[in-house]
C-alpha cells in the first residue's frame, strides 16, 4: 500500500507554485490585452517625461499587487482524498468547492512547460468526463508529490479495473502475452529520425489550416482595435489595394503559392516535434502511459475502457514507410472549448504497435475475416451533387469578386480534383463488424479506419431524405459520447439489422461504458 | 470470409420497427400552429414596420416580400400538418424512441441504461393546453438527443418516473 495517510488532510501545492501561478496570471492578462501593450507602448514616446515616473509606479504596483493575488491563490488551492472522492477547495473570494469519485475520474495526466521544468515542479490535470467544473488543474507539485498522488487514486480505483479484468476472462487477455507484459520496454519509443519522417509525411494542408487559422485570429484582433480607434476602413482600403495588385500579377501569386506550401511543411515540422517529441508509449496493467512534448513535457494515463473509439489512420506516403498515426476519442464534457485536448494521437506507429493496441482494447477480433460492406452508389450520386453546388458556388463569388471571365479557367484545375477525391472518398468507405465492434472506413487521400465497441454508444438514428427513401436507402448515425460516427447510404434492410443489433447490445451489456 | 450479417439473425432480435409506435397529443398540432402564426405575424409586422419608417427603402419588393412571407407560411402549416401523423413515439422496456419528418425521415432511439438526466418543460402555449416535453440527455455532446414535444403532463411525468428508476436500478 502507498501511505494514503499523506493526502487525508489537507495539503497545498509545492511553494514554487506562487511563482507559476504569478506567470500564469501574466500570461492570462498579457494574452488578453496584448494590443493595448503595443499601442501603450507605441504611445509611450509621446507622454511627458513627468507622467513617466506616475506611470512606472503604478505599473510597479500593478505587478506587486498580482504577486499578492498569486499568493493568496495559492494559499488558498487546497486538496485532499477521502473516501474515495478526491476534494479540492480554492478561491479568494468566490470560494469553491469541488469533490469528484474516483470512478468519474478520467485520467491524470502530467505537464510540465519551460518554466515548470526549469524549477522542477509538474502540473497535474485530473480529466473528467462530467461537466467542466470538475476539470482540476494543481499548478505545481513536485515529483513526488505528483506521484504519490496519482498512485493514490489509481490504486483505489483499481478495483474497478479487477472486475473489468474478470468479466473479459473469457477472452485471451493481453496481459498473458509476455512481450507485453515486460514492463518497462516501450510499446513505441519515437527518435528523431523517425519523428522526421512523421512530419514530412504529415497532412500539409491541415498544418496550412492552423496556421492561418491562428493568423486569422490575431487579424480579427487587430481590425477590432482599428474598429475602435475608427480607423477601420484604413485597413479595409490598404487591404482591397493589395487585392487589386494580385489580381494583375500571376507570378506573385506563384510565388506565394511556393511561400505558403513552404510555410505549411515547416509548421508541420514545428507542430509534430513540439507536440510528439520523444514519444514514448508503455502498456501497463491495461493502460497506456504516454509521455511526450518538447516544450511543454506531457504524460498521460489512458486507461482502456476510457477510450470511447479509436482511429487507424494513414495516407500513401506514411503507408510506403510503413508508419501510421492512431487517434484516441474519450468522453468528451460539455465544454467544446478543450476538444482537443480529449483526443490523444500516437504517432509513427508501426504494424506491430498497431496489432498491440487493437489487441489490447479489442481483445484479438479478426477483423480480416470479414467482408467489407459498401455504402450504395447513391453516396457518390451525392457527394456529386454536392460538389456541383459548392463549384457553382466558387465561380459566381470569384466572377463576382473578379468581374472576369478569365476566373472560369479555374474550373480546369477544380474538376479533376474534385472528381478524383470523390472517387477516392467513395471508395474508401466500407463498414464491417464483428460480434462486438464496428469497423468502418473512411477517407479520401488519407484512410482512416475507426474502430467503435457496439456498447460505447449513446443512441443510434436513422436519417432518410425524400431522394434516399425512393431508393431504399438510409444513413445511420451513432452517437458516442466522444461525437457522430457516420455510415452514409446502406441499404434500409442492412441498417434496421445493424440499428436493432446495436440497441441490443447497448441494452444487454454488462460493461460500463466508461 | 465471413459475412458481418451472419452475427445477426434477424429474428432473434427485438426488431423496433415492427412495433407500432404512439401518436403524440392531437392538441399540440394546435401549439404548433399557434407558434407558427405568431412567428408569421411578427415577420408581417416587422415589414410593415419597415415600410412605414421607409428605414431600408424597400418600397419596390414590399409587395413581393409579402408574398414570399406569405407563401412561406402556407407552406410551413402545410408540411406541419402532414407531419404531424408522423411524429410518434415508443418506450419500450429498455430503451425511449421518436420518430418524425415527411421529406426528412428521422427515428431516434436511446437506451434507458445511456441516460444521464430526463427533463420536463412547458412553453407558455403548451400549459395552455395541459401538453410538455420530455427531453433526454446522454454523455457528450448533448446537443442531438432526443426531445418528444406534445405529451400529455401527466404521461410525460409518467414516462419520467419509469426512465429514473430504470436508471437507479
Amino acid at each position: 500500500m502507498v501511505s494514503k495517510s499523506s493526502f487525508s488532510q489537507f495539503s497545498k501545492q509545492s511553494k514554487k507554485g506562487i511563482i507559476i501561478i504569478y506567470l500564469d496570471i501574466l500570461y492570462k492578462i498579457i494574452k488578453a490585452l496584448w494590443i493595448l501593450v503595443f499601442v501603450f507602448i507605441q504611445n509611450f514616446s509621446k507622454t511627458l517625461d513627468n507622467n513617466l515616473s506616475y506611470i512606472y509606479f503604478y505599473l510597479g504596483f500593478f505587478f506587486i499587487f498580482l504577486l499578492l493575488i498569486a499568493f493568496l491563490k495559492y494559499h488558498y488551492f487546497q486538496f485532499k482524498i477521502e473516501n474515495n472522492y478526491f476534494i479540492l477547495k480554492k478561491g479568494i473570494i468566490k470560494k469553491t468547492n469541488t469533490s469528484i469519485p474516483f470512478d468519474r475520474i478520467q485520467n491524470i495526466n502530467f505537464k510540465q512547460n519551460i518554466i515548470q521544468q526549469i524549477i522542477n515542479v509538474y502540473e497535474v490535470n485530473i480529466e473528467t468526463a462530467g461537466s467542466s467544473k470538475a476539470e482540476i488543474s494543481i499548478k505545481a507539485l513536485s515529483y513526488e508529490q505528483a506521484n504519490a498522488l496519482k498512485k493514490t487514486i489509481t490504486i483505489n480505483d483499481k478495483c474497478n479495473n479487477y472486475i473489468w479484468e474478470l468479466d473479459d476472462d473469457n477472452k485471451p487477455n493481453t496481459i498473458n502475452n509476455p512481450e507485453i507484459f515486460i514492463e518497462q520496454k516501450p510499446l513505441l519509443k519515437i527518435s528523431i529520425m523517425q519523428l522526421l519522417k512523421v512530419s514530412l509525411t504529415e497532412n500539409h494542408l491541415k498544418s496550412l489550416l492552423l496556421l492561418l487559422a491562428i493568423l486569422f485570429g490575431f487579424y480579427q484582433q487587430i481590425t477590432e482595435l482599428f474598429n475602435g480607434f475608427g480607423e477601420g476602413e484604413l485597413l479595409d482600403n490598404y487591404i482591397s489595394e493589395n487585392t487589386t495588385n494580385f489580381e494583375t500579377n500571376i507570378v506573385l501569386i506563384f510565388i506565394l503559392g511556393l511561400l505558403f506550401i513552404l510555410v505549411s511543411v515547416i509548421s508541420s515540422f514545428v507542430r509534430v516535434f513540439l507536440r510528439h517529441f520523444n514519444l514514448t508509449v508503455y502498456i501497463k496493467n491495461n493502460a497506456l502511459e504516454i509521455y511526450q512534448g518538447l516544450t511543454t513535457k506531457k504524460s498521460f494515463i489512458l486507461k482502456k475502457e476510457k477510450v470511447q473509439h479509436i482511429t487507424v489512420s494513414d495516407n500513401p506516403i506514411k503507408r510506403q514507410l510503413g508508419i501510421s498515426f492512431i487517434t484516441f476519442k474519450q468522453a468528451l464534457s460539455g465544454n467544446v472549448k478543450k476538444k482537443q485536448d480529449k483526443i490523444i494521437k500516437l504517432v509513427g506507429c508501426g504494424q506491430d504497435q498497431v496489432l498491440a493496441i487493437k489487441n489490447l482494447l479489442f481483445s484479438n477480433e479478426k477483423f480480416e475475416n470479414f467482408t467489407k460492406n459498401y455504402s450504395s452508389y447513391y453516396f457518390k450520386v451525392r457527394l456529386y451533387l454536392r460538389s456541383i453546388i459548392f463549384l457553382i458556388i466558387i465561380n459566381s463569388v470569384l466572377y463576382f469578386i473578379f468581374k472576369y471571365n478569365f476566373v472560369f479557367w479555374i474550373n480546369i484545375l477544380l474538376l479533376p480534383i474534385f472528381i478524383i477525391s470523390i472517387e477516392l472518398t467513395f471508395k474508401k468507405r466500407f463498414y464491417l463488424f464483428t460480434n462486438d465492434t464496428l469497423l468502418i472506413g473512411s477517407g479520401t487521400i488519407e484512410t482512416h479506419k475507426t474502430y467503435l465497441p457496439f456498447y460505447k454508444v449513446q443512441n443510434v438514428k436513422l436519417k432518410q431524405t425524400f431522394f434516399q427513401s425512393t431508393q431504399n436507402i438510409i444513413d445511420i448515425v451513432f452517437q458516442t459520447a466522444s461525437g457522430k460516427i457516420v455510415i452514409p447510404c446502406i441499404r434500409e434492410d442492412e441498417a434496421f439489422k445493424i440499428y436493432n443489433y446495436t440497441l441490443f447490445m447497448v441494452e444487454n451489456n454488462k460493461y460500463s461504458w466508461m | 470470409m465471413l459475412d458481418s450479417f451472419q452475427n445477426i439473425v434477424v429474428s432473434s432480435f427485438p426488431n423496433i420497427l415492427e412495433v407500432e409506435f404512439k401518436y403524440i397529443n392531437r392538441k399540440y398540432l394546435k401549439v404548433i400552429l399557434i407558434n407558427i402564426t405568431f412567428v408569421y405575424l411578427s415577420l408581417l409586422a416587422a415589414v410593415f414596420f419597415l415600410e412605414y419608417k421607409n428605414i431600408l427603402g424597400l418600397e419596390e419588393v414590399t409587395f413581393w416580400l409579402f408574398l414570399f412571407i406569405t407563401i412561406l407560411f402556407i407552406y410551413t402549416i402545410f408540411i406541419k400538418i402532414i407531419g404531424f401523423k408522423r411524429r410518434k413515439f415508443l418506450v419500450r422496456e429498455k430503451d425511449i424512441s421518436y420518430k418524425k419528418g415527411v421529406f426528412y425521415k428521422k427515428i431516434t432511439t436511446v437506451p434507458f441504461n445511456r441516460i444521464q438526466h430526463v427533463e420536463i418543460d412547458q412553453g407558455p402555449i403548451s400549459r395552455f393546453f395541459n401538453l410538455a416535453s420530455l427531453s433526454v440527455f446522454t454523455a457528450g455532446d448533448s446537443s442531438d438527443d432526443l426531445k418528444v414535444n406534445g405529451l400529455l403532463k401527466d404521461e410525460a411525468q409518467q414516462i419520467k418516473e419509469y426512465i429514473s428508476n430504470q436508471i437507479d436500478g
